[in-house]
């Protein structure tokens, strides 16, 4: 199945998101829409492990051992970090582009660590969201978020600023984004990307709401209308 | 004696297939009303859209019918959600599963039912037999949703697939009677 499509209107914390939750192995391509700048971002159980430059994609398919790839561009696995940080900004600056995931594909020695959280990624990139990006996300200010099961771990792995740990500490599953902004007297958009790297890196999520139905639908009726629609 | 309408709202983004989902199973042909496609990048998806609702629909029983609305899909007539969100029983929100710059509207549209009508609600993936459809699952992810709303992949042209949604929808249901 794919999972490609232009960074314009799918940003990176929301690639990362995806990749993030399911801890994919595999290669993600970016390719910028000058068509200037082509990478190789490798990804092992959701997290970055290194970042290729390339001047032609098919370059990063030639290679499905990430020992050769290392052998290649002549690093070691003691460099990776060094190369991992000084790359990030430039992948990150891309903006507008294209991107696309290719699951699998590579195979890593054991000895291979993430680099960098993604989660600390996810909320530094939260940080510089623009007022619409937010609004993609956090559309609502009658919205209830509440905890997740791991928020205290994953927390730890996203380093969260004071003001995002005061917005966590308010989080409840009761307070709607309305409630929180006031309580605090935060700022709106603080406040908005805050809640949206904590929804992306999996320290919070929506609320379950109690469901209502605007009928008075019994359950002999509901059965009917299983049996109509069965036998439509 | 006065008939009684049952309400599901069918939801989603511009182009994501909501009128071909009523369309599929409805008994009637599709009461429409539709208008020409003016916005630039709107267009070269399809010639017509709606603009206010569509609705289909399935008779029960003598007294019950069971009304599939259909929502519009360009944000500018977002006041008809409001119409729309009161009195239904269940909300189907369709994404279409090869176009992701479109999930940021379907997550906006969960987002306003989920806040002021919570119904039960189930989400259709639909064009699923299309080339770079994205994995339920992953759409999942992208729309922030809990591992326990059901994520369907759907093709609306399909008569068993969208009947297995409207069942699945139909099952949610039935857990808060």
């Amino acid at each position: 199945m794919a999972l490609a499509g232009n960074l314009e209107v799918f940003n990176f914390v929301d690639i990362f998101q995806v990749l993030k939750k399911d801890k994919k192995d595999g290669i993600l391509v970016v390719e910028s829409s000058n068509d200037e700048q082509k990478f190789g971002v490798y990804f092992k159980e959701g997290d970055i492990v290194y970042i290729r430059p390339v001047k032609k994609v098919f370059y990063i398919y030639l290679d499905i051992d990430f020992s050769s790839v290392l052998k290649k561009e002549g690093i070691s696995e003691d460099d990776l970090y060094q190369y991992l940080v000084s790359r990030l900004p430039v992948l990150l600056a891309v903006k507008k582009g294209k991107f696309s995931f290719t699951p699998g594909f590579i195979k890593y020695d054991e000895n291979i660590k993430p680099q960098v959280e993604i989660e600390k990624l996810i909320m530094y990139l939260s940080r510089q969201l623009s007022e619409a990006e937010v609004e993609r996300k956090i559309s609502d200010m009658k919205l209830i978020y509440t905890k997740t099961d791991d928020w205290e771990d994953v927390a730890k792995r996203a380093y969260l600023t004071n003001i995002e740990r005061k917005i966590l500490s308010a989080i409840n599953g009761k307070k709607t984004v309305e409630d929180i902004k006031n309580e605090l007297e935060v700022n709106e958009l603080v406040l908005k990307r805050a809640l949206y790297g904590m929804l992306a890196s999996g320290i919070i999520k929506r609320a379950k709401k109690e469901k209502k139905l605007g009928f008075n639908l019994t359950k002999g009726l509901l059965k009917k209308i299983v049996n109509i629609v069965k036998g439509l | 004696m006065a008939e009684k309408q049952i309400k599901i709202v069918v939801s989603g983004p511009y182009a994501a297939g909501k009128t071909q989902f009523i369309n599929t199973v409805s008994e009637i042909q599709t009461v429409q009303t539709e208008a020409k496609t003016t916005k630039t990048g709107e267009k070269e998806k399809k010639s017509h859209t709606t603009v206010a609702m569509d609705f289909g629909k399935i008779r029960i029983d003598d007294e019950h019918v069971l009304y599939l609305f259909g929502t519009p899909g360009q944000s500018r007539f977002d006041f008809m959600w409001d119409i729309l969100g009161k009195g239904m029983v269940g909300l189907i929100v369709l994404v279409d599963s090869t176009d992701p710059s479109t999930f940021h509207e379907a997550r906006r549209i969960i987002n306003f039912f989920e806040a002021r009508y919570p119904s039960p609600f189930v989400v259709g993936c639909n064009k699923q037999d299309l080339e770079g459809a994205w994995d339920p699952e992953d759409i999942r992810t992208a729309l922030d949703l809990d591992e326990d709303v059901k994520v369907i992949p759907l093709v609306a042209l399909n008569k068993d697939s969208v009947k297995n949604v409207l069942l699945e929808l139909l099952e949610e249901i039935a857990h808060h009677i």
